[in-house]
């Protein structure tokens, strides 16, 4: 049987990028019954990577909320002593790929999602799809995600036929440089809405026809890391490999 | 001491009132912005003139949200040429312009804010400083008819709803399309916890496990904040997360803002520019633009 730590290695090394500096969660010593890969390491998706008898969770996000330091400020929060002691009673490791992800493969994701959306890329990033207009764009999306909450900056009626996207989140500069670009939309998970959001509105006020669609999240990154799942177990043949689904976190009223 | 809004604003006039009429600049307004903000006035933080000269003489002094084209082109048009924004101008938080000298949007922006002699002026640090509360704390409470408690923090009593009642509450009052809610519509509520604006895990967490029924926020990433309140909601927590989206989250914040203006600028109009919501979603799918000034 393997351990977390060989089966982190495989992976890592097969996305080509280093094993030291992956935030792992758990024993890495641990042997492995079950590999589940998810968005976000949620309460829920933990919960459902334990009855799916998977003990190695891939996430894209971080299990504590936080990318950065501030997990020292938490250790005497109960929902964190509360998960924390529910991944150790399942004896899990989590670990956090996004940013391994991004820097190596941003392929796998952009690969996961056309495949997800039935699109075909022009680059990772572009695609040129059959004229529609910006609501019908964004009904399609919502039907192939599954997603009810995204919300929308732009001229519903607008002609959209370029689609540029940049799921997760996505910076000031990319999102800056992409409206710019040759595309009609931006599709992304999230951006900042003192930021693109704001650059988005002013096109519009300048009479430019641009849209800016922002899917939340799961609903950016869920597909994704559904097909990370199916690269896995294009070199993981010991354990199964459970791609997890998680619900969309809002609901509108 | 707790001063009324009305004293601070009757103690305002009297210092503020020149003797006679003289050309007011920019630089006279933020000079008696600073006498009445209540704490000393700081150098640290974003708050600066970000685009115009501070000796540009003031015809009239708009407050928004949001330093967005669409409300300087309703400034200009009120003839406001002093606008008071509480987010940023040029699309960061400390407005950094290094990157954009060859943006042709920037460019277009910042000929628009010169052919119409703009001042933009980003206020944000100060107001939420302001003593003794918050600015944009205290004109969220009236919109929303709440009377705050003092001292000031920032848990409200509300009459006893629900989740789903709070959220259909702010869609209304705030003309709020595309909130987002965590959490059970069924949820009985009669105590939340505001942070207006962007709220991370910190001090987000602290805030969600106090002696609240829920959180109302502006933005934040889903992983972050948002991941944990799920969270406590799978953990059996009975709690709620109400995501306002930033603007709509702060703006008449800035309409207090104006009020306050008005105590102690007595030469000039000062008008309040609500910026309409900058998103839709596929329930409401409803494109607006073009903001107009409060009359």
């Amino acid at each position: 049987m393997s351990t977390a730590q060989e089966l982190i290695q495989r992976v890592t090394s097969h996305i080509g990028a280093s094993d030291t500096g992956v935030a792992t969660v758990g024993d890495a010593a641990q042997e492995v019954t079950g590999i589940a890969v998810m968005s976000q390491a949620t309460l829920q998706g933990l919960q459902q990577a334990a009855t799916a008898k998977a003990n190695l969770v891939f996430s894209y996000d971080p299990v504590f909320w936080t990318g950065g330091d501030e997990i020292n400020r938490l250790e005497t929060d109960a929902l964190f002593l509360e998960k924390r002691d529910f991944i150790q009673a399942h004896k899990m490791v989590v670990v956090t790929l996004r940013d391994k992800l991004r820097d190596a493969r941003s392929d796998l994701i952009a690969t996961g999602m056309a495949k997800a959306l039935g699109w075909q890329a022009e680059n990772p990033n572009l695609f040129r799809r059959p004229r529609t207009s910006l609501l019908g764009l964004t009904k399609e999306l919502g039907a192939k995600l599954n997603d009810k909450t995204m919300r929308v900056v732009g001229d519903p009626a607008i002609a959209v036929a370029t689609i540029a996207t940049s799921f997760g989140n996505t910076s000031q500069a990319t999102g800056i440089a992409a409206l710019n670009g040759p595309a009609d939309v931006l599709v992304c998970g999230y951006t900042r809405e003192w930021e693109v959001v704001e650059y988005a509105q002013d096109m519009l006020s300048a009479g430019l026809k641009k849209g800016l669609v922002l899917l939340g999240e799961n609903a950016s990154v869920q597909p994704a890391m559904a097909y990370c799942a199916e690269w896995i177990r294009g070199f993981v043949s010991e354990v199964p490999v459970t791609a997890i689904a998680l619900p969309e976190p809002y609901w509108n009223p | 001491m707790r001063l009324t809004r009305r004293q601070i604003a009757a103690g305002a006039v009297a210092v503020a009132v020149p003797a006679k009429a003289a050309t007011l600049t920019v630089r006279d307004v933020l000079e008696r912005m600073h006498g009445q903000i209540g704490t000393p006035w700081f150098e640290r933080g974003v708050d600066r003139i970000i685009a115009g000269d501070p000796e540009t003489p003031v015809t009239g002094i708009a407050t928004t949200m949001m330093g967005t084209f669409d409300a300087f082109k309703a400034a200009a048009a009120a003839k406001c040429n002093l606008v008071i924004t509480h987010e940023p101008t040029f699309w960061s938080h400390q407005d950094t312009i290094t990157q954009l000298q060859d943006d042709p949007l920037y460019k277009v922006k910042l000929a628009y804010m010169k052919a119409h002699n703009l001042v933009s002026f980003h206020f944000h640090d100060h107001w939420h400083a302001k003593l003794p509360v918050d600015g944009i704390h205290q004109g969220m409470a009236d919109r929303m008819g709440w009377s705050l408690p003092a001292p000031y923090d920032r848990h409200i009593d509300l009459l006893p709803t629900t989740l789903g009642g709070l959220a259909r509450e702010f869609q209304r009052k705030l003309g709020d399309r595309t909130l987002r809610v965590v959490g059970d519509p069924e949820l009985p509520v009669k105590r939340i916890a505001v942070s207006w604006g962007n709220c991370s895990l910190l001090p987000g967490a602290p805030y969600l496990n106090s002696d609240c029924d829920a959180l109302v926020i502006g933005e934040e990433q889903d992983w972050d904040l948002i991941a944990y309140a799920q969270d406590l909601v799978t953990a059996g927590r009975k709690k709620g997360l109400i995501v306002l989206g930033h603007i709509l989250s702060e703006q008449w914040g800035m309409e207090y803002a104006a009020t306050w203006l008005r105590g102690f600028v007595t030469e000039v109009p000062v008008r309040f520019v609500p910026l309409v919501e900058p998103y839709w979603n596929l329930k409401k799918p409803v494109f607006e633009i073009n903001t107009r000034v409060l009359p």
